[in-house]
C-alpha cells in the first residue's frame, strides 16, 4: 500500500487537535490559575492527604496549563 | 508508484544514526563504454530558454539493435554539467501514467569525464523493438551573460552554449533541436553549415530549429558547438541554498513553516555605481530590469502569521494579503535593496497553518499520515533555481517508524529520482522537549521552481504515551518538588528530649 493510498484511505479522519487554536489561551491560562491557586493552598496545608487532594491536581493543571500557553504564545510544542 | 522507507526508528537516539540512507554512485572501469545495444530512431531535443535556467525535454525513439532484451539505457553528461543537472526523470512516453523509470547514476569516468544516468526500463526492451522515451531535466547555472556589465537601465543578454548534435551514448539516425526564446530579440546565434540543406537554424518567432541532420555516419559524442545570445532582461535568481523547516504540532493543532534563504542574482553585473534616482524613476515606471524588485510569494489558503526577517531585522516592506480562507495568500516581498547582478540577499520567511488540513489519523493504530508541499519558494515569471535545498519535518517529539514518499502524476513534478534525494533522520531539542523530536531531513541538490506542486506524504506513528511526554514531564517535577516540601515539613526539627 503507497503512503498515498494510505492518505486517502484517511480522509474521513482529519486530525483535531485536542484544543483548538482559538481556546488555547483561555484554557491554558485557566489551567495555570487553577494550579497557582492550588499550590497556594497546599502550601497552607502540608499533608499527605494535601498531596492528593491539592498536590496532583495542580500538578496536572500545570502541565497541560502550561502546554496550551505556550502554544498559544506561538511557540508550537 | 515510487515507495521506500527512510528508516524505521525507536526512541533511541544511537538507532536515529544508523537510519540515514546514503545515495551512491555506480563504480565504472576506468575505459567505460556504454555497451552499444540501441539505436536513436529519431531524436527530437525541446530547449526552453523562457526561464533563467535551462530546460531540456528529450523525445527520442530508441530501439535494442542487440540479441537479447536490454533494459539499461545511457544518458551521458559532463562532470561539470552532470553536478548541476536537476530533476532527471525518463518516462515511457505511450504510457506516461506508469511513472517515471528508475534512475541510477555512475561515477565520473576517469578516461573522459564522463558521467552517466542509467535509465533501468520497467520490462527488458525486446531485439528489434522500439520504445519513445521522454528524457527531462533542467541545467543550472549554464548561462552566461554577455556582456558580464551593463548599465542599469540597458537589457540583459545571455548566451547559451550547446552540440547542435545531441551527446548521447548511441547512434543517432535523424535528429534536431528546438529552442524557444523568452523573445524574438536574438542578436547572435551559429548558423551551421554543410550539417544540412538549406538554412539551419530555421527561424520561427521566437522558436529556432536546428536539424534535422541524418546522423546515422556520426559517430556517438560527436560534438559541434553552437552558441546563441538572447535578450532576457530579468533577473537570474539562485538561490545558493534554502532551509525549509516544518514543524508539526500536535498540541497546537499547528504546521509552522520557515524557509532560510541564501540568494544571488547571477545576471549581469552593473558597470557604474548603483544610482538611486534611475532606480526610483525606472520603477515608478515598472521598467523591465535585470534586478529583483519584488518576490511573489503564494502561500496556501489560511496561511497565517507570516513574517520576512533579514539578518538586519524585520523587513516592513513586506504585505501579505490572507486569502479569504479558501483563495491562496500571497506574501508580496520587497527586498531591503534591489539585487542586481552579482548582488546577493539572504533572508528568511514564514507563517503557520492549521494542522487538520494537512495532517489524517490512519485507519489503523496509531499512525499518521502528513501530506505536506515538498517545496514552495516564490512564484516569479523568470523562474528560480535551487543549487541545494534541505526540507527538515521536525515531527512530534517520540514520532517513531517513519516513511516518506513523493509524490508522482503523469507529467514530471521536477523531482529527481529517489536515488537523488538523499534522507536522514535526527532528533531535534528545542523547547519543552526531553528527548528531541524526531526531524526528517530530505536535501536534494540543484532544484528548480518546476517542483513548486511536488507534494511529499510522511507517515509516522505516535502513541498517547508519546503525546502525554510534555505535560507528564511538568507534573513531575511539580509533584516531586510539593512531595520534598511536604517531607522536608515533617521533618522533626525541634529541639527536646528524644
Amino acid at each position: 500500500m503507497s503512503l498515498n493510498q494510505v492518505w486517502e484511505a484517511a480522509s474521513a479522519t482529519p486530525f483535531q487537535p485536542i484544543v483548538a487554536k482559538d481556546s488555547q489561551f483561555t484554557i491554558g491560562f485557566s489551567l495555570l490559575v487553577i494550579a497557582v491557586i492550588t499550590t497556594g493552598l497546599f502550601g497552607l496545608n502540608r499533608s499527605l492527604a494535601s498531596i492528593f487532594t491539592l498536590g496532583i491536581p495542580a500538578s496536572l493543571a500545570l502541565g497541560f496549563g502550561a502546554v496550551f500557553t505556550i502554544c498559544a504564545a506561538g511557540v508550537y510544542v | 508508484m515510487r515507495f521506500f522507507t527512510a528508516a524505521v526508528l525507536g526512541l533511541f537516539v544511537p538507532s536515529l544514526a544508523a537510519a540515514s540512507s546514503i545515495t551512491s554512485q555506480q563504480a565504472v572501469p576506468a575505459d567505460f563504454k556504454p555497451p552499444q545495444v540501441f539505436k536513436n530512431t529519431n531524436l527530437v531535443r525541446n530547449t526552453n530558454l523562457e526561464k533563467s535556467y535551462v530546460r531540456e525535454t528529450i523525445n527520442v525513439v530508441v530501439e535494442n539493435v542487440d540479441k537479447s532484451p536490454q533494459s539499461d539505457y545511457y544518458v551521458p553528461f559532463p562532470t561539470d554539467v552532470f553536478d548541476r543537472v536537476g530533476g532527471f526523470e525518463a518516462r515511457d512516453k505511450k504510457a506516461t501514467d506508469k511513472g517515471r523509470f528508475e534512475v541510477a547514476v555512475t561515477e565520473p569516468v576517469p578516461s573522459n569525464g564522463i558521467q552517466y544516468f542509467i535509465v533501468h526500463l520497467d520490462e527488458p526492451l525486446a531485439p528489434k523493438a522500439q520504445l519513445t522515451l521522454g528524457i527531462s531535466y533542467s541545467v543550472l547555472a549554464s548561462l552566461t551573460p554577455r556582456p558580464a556589465t551593463i548599465q542599469q537601465n540597458d537589457k540583459q543578454y545571455l548566451t547559451y552554449s550547446f552540440s547542435a548534435y545531441v551527446p548521447s551514448a548511441y547512434q543517432t539516425v535523424t535528429q534536431k533541436t528546438k529552442l524557444k526564446f523568452p523573445s524574438t530579440d536574438v542578436p547572435d546565434f551559429t548558423e551551421t553549415d554543410g550539417l544540412k540543406s538549406g538554412a539551419d537554424p530555421e527561424r520561427k518567432g521566437a522558436t529556432y530549429t536546428y536539424g534535422p541532420y541524418e546522423t546515422a555516419k556520426v559517430a556517438p559524442g560527436t560534438e559541434k558547438p553552437i552558441t546563441v545570445r538572447y535578450q532576457f532582461t530579468n533577473p537570474v535568481i539562485t538561490v545558493n541554498l534554502l532551509e525549509r523547516d516544518l514543524e508539526v504540532s500536535h498540541w497546537g493543532g499547528n504546521l509552522a513553516t520557515e524557509e532560510r534563504y541564501w540568494l544571488r542574482n547571477n545576471g549581469s553585473e552593473l558597470e557604474n555605481q548603483f544610482s538611486r534616482v534611475d532606480w526610483t524613476f525606472s520603477s515608478y515606471q515598472k521598467a523591465p530590469t535585470s534586478a529583483v524588485r519584488e518576490i511573489t510569494y503564494p502561500l496556501l489558503p489560511g496561511s497565517s502569521d507570516a513574517y520576512f526577517i533579514d539578518d538586519i531585522g524585520n523587513v516592513s516592506t513586506s504585505r501579505y494579503r490572507p486569502g479569504n480562507g479558501k483563495t491562496a495568500a500571497n506574501l508580496e516581498l520587497k527586498p531591503r535593496y534591489p539585487i542586481f547582478g552579482g548582488w546577493n540577499y539572504s533572508f528568511k520567511v514564514g507563517w503557520n497553518n492549521d494542522l487538520s488540513r494537512f495532517l489524517r489519523k490512519a485507519t489503523s493504530g496509531d499512525s499518521y499520515v502528513l501530506k505536506v508541499p515538498f517545496i514552495q519558494g516564490p512564484k516569479m515569471n523568470e523562474g528560480v533555481q535551487y543549487e541545494r535545498f534541505v526540507l527538515r519535518i521536525v515531527l512530534p517529539e517520540g514520532a517513531h517508524n517513519v516513511r516518506y514518499e513523493t509524490l508522482e502524476g503523469a507529467n514530471s513534478n521536477g523531482l529527481p529520482g529517489k536515488s537523488q534525494i538523499h534522507s536522514s533522520l535526527s532528533s531535534f531539542k528545542t523547547y519543552m522537549d526531553t528527548l528531541g523530536r524526531t526531524t526528517l531531513t530530505l536535501e536534494v541538490d540543484s532544484l528548480t521552481d518546476e517542483a513548486r506542486d511536488a507534494q511529499l506524504i510522511v507517515t509516522y506513528d505516535h502513541s498517547l504515551m508519546d503525546a502525554l511526554r510534555k505535560p507528564l514531564t511538568l507534573f513531575g517535577g511539580l509533584i516531586s518538588v510539593l512531595v520534598a516540601v511536604w517531607f522536608v515539613g515533617s521533618i522533626d526539627t525541634s529541639i527536646k528530649k528524644r
